[in-house]
């Protein structure tokens, strides 16, 4: 899988689990300011992520993302990692 | 005297989303149980029939952070708090649609909400899920929280935005009249000015399971569930479940008078008992000591009641010892008497405040409406007066019944306004 499907993949569960404005998604759009997700949804978030992509995520870490880049981009290392292994 | 009045009225049911619709289905003595054969792949369940609500969308209404920890039960739940708080113009919280001019102060209002025990079908994935998984792995956040006793009135006060007092009884099919009564007796002690106050439950099969195995349920006439027999009929065969939610409002006449609301009926008394008896095998006498004790507590007489509406579910056991209650209780009377369940089937902690909402719309239609689908009422219930069909007639005094597994009776009389 490439960046732009993992970043697919993520952006289809911000659509379609919440319930997030397809227009919302830019890499420079704040997670808990612009998208008020808030520490329930960060823990869905993980779960649909592992789903999805088939990676594991450390709560510590998810808990420093800000932005959606962000999470794109730890999404993305995670999965190249664990397809290198 | 502190005297209660009902002053809003709310549901989701299988007979129809408000009130009025409601009572227009029961007056065209609608029902609208459904077969479904694709529970036959649940081994050993005979009931096919169950009775699901009307369709419902909170979508619209609520932001997915009020929803995402929400089950049918609170969706339902949801939409009838705001039907009744609508009719009586009263705001709980700050939360949009919910706006009325007069805001209920949060110190002195009391949400009390119930239901049998959280989602059966979220309590199905979550475990499903763990079992399978053997362990949380993959869990979203917001599942227990469908799970858990108190989710309905936990949900609502956040859909609402509601921060005072809240309880969440459970007592089954007594859930929602336990709820009232509850509600009255505080407010009654001075601690409380009004309530929002019902309950809810969700067709599951495993729901129709838990009845089905103590062979309580419906299942010779899976395919032509027009056929079912009614309560107290001959030939009943036993409970329809279905789902629905049931709400209203109680005021103290001090605050319904200080507000300038409008009084729909007055909630003149309620008790709840325990049998101490068999956890699922009702008795006569127990029935009768709550009905006389809620007649003693109104401070009226047998001859005062001008309709009985029983719970009646359509079991063998369950109605015939309710029919020899009522003859003891009502000796002498031709007291009308009629169970809704024919028509809406058993909603369970719904049933106690859906039946009230019922008695209150036939107390303005000044109509009383019988047990669907009764032809032949049990032949040694004494000379109990079955209404069949429709009668018209002012209700000033109506006592309505709940009884539940675990020996739990529940009495209520309602006066008209």
């Amino acid at each position: 899988m490439e960046k732009a499907d993992v970043i697919e993949k993520i952006n289809h569960t911000f659509i379609e689990n919440f319930e997030i404005e397809p227009e919302k998604l830019t890499k420079e759009t704040k997670l808990f300011e612009d998208l008020e997700l808030d520490s329930l949804d960060a823990v869905d978030m993980i779960v649909h992520m592992e789903q999805n992509l088939g990676i594991k995520v450390d709560i510590q870490k998810f808990s420093t993302v800000r932005t959606l880049d962000d999470v794109y981009q730890m999404a993305f290392e995670l999965y190249s990692e664990k397809n290198l292994q | 005297m502190t005297k209660i009045f009902i002053s809003g009225l709310g549901n989701i049911s299988s007979l129809g989303n408000t009130p009025d619709v409601l009572f227009d289905n029961l007056e065209k003595n609608k029902r609208f149980f459904k077969y479904y054969p694709e529970w036959k792949k649940f081994k050993g369940l005979k009931a096919l029939v169950g009775a699901p609500s009307f369709p419902y969308d909170v979508s619209k209404v609520l932001h997915r952070k009020m929803r995402r920890s929400m089950s049918p039960m609170s969706e339902m739940s949801y939409l009838a708090t705001l039907q009744a708080l609508d009719q009586a113009g009263i705001c709980l919280g700050d939360n949009k649609p919910n706006l009325h001019p007069f805001k209920a102060d949060p110190h002195k209002t009391l949400l009390v909400l119930g239901n049998t025990a959280g989602s059966p079908l979220f309590l199905d994935t979550f475990f499903r899920q763990m079992i399978e998984k053997e362990g949380p792995e993959g869990q979203l956040s917001t599942s227990f929280l469908k799970v858990m006793n108190h989710t309905i009135p936990t949900n609502i006060s956040l859909a609402l935005g509601f921060s005072g007092p809240l309880l969440s009884p459970s007592s089954a099919c007594s859930t929602s009249s336990q709820a009232i009564i509850l509600a009255s007796e505080l407010m009654k002690s001075g601690l409380y000015d009004m309530a929002v106050v019902g309950g809810a439950d969700e067709l599951h099969p495993h729901v129709v399971s838990i009845f089905d195995i103590v062979k309580a349920t419906s299942s010779n006439y899976n395919e032509t569930p027009e056929d079912i027999p009614g309560p107290f009929d001959e030939k009943r065969d036993g409970i329809v479940v279905s789902e629905g939610a049931g709400i209203v409002i109680l005021e103290t006449e001090k605050h319904l008078t200080k507000r300038k609301g409008t009084p729909l009926a007055e909630f003149c008394s309620g008790i709840y008992r325990c049998s101490g008896n068999h956890m699922t095998q009702p008795k006569a006498s127990d029935m009768a000591d709550t009905m006389t004790k809620a007649l003693e507590l109104a401070n009226i007489t047998p001859s005062d009641i001008d309709y009985i509406n029983a719970h009646g579910t359509g079991t063998h056991k369950g109605d015939q010892e309710e029919s020899d209650a009522i003859f003891q209780t009502f000796k002498g009377q031709t007291t009308p008497v009629s169970s809704l369940k024919g028509h809406f089937g058993h909603s369970l902690a719904a049933c106690g405040a859906i039946e009230v909402i019922s008695i209150i719309q036939m107390m303005k239609k000044k109509k009383i409406i019988g047990t669907r689908n009764l032809k032949t009422p049990p032949k040694n219930s004494g000379e109990i007066h079955y209404l069949k069909d429709q009668e018209v007639k002012s209700i000033n005094y109506a006592l309505s019944n709940n009884f539940a597994f675990g020996g739990m009776n529940t009495s209520m009389v309602i006066k008209g306004v």
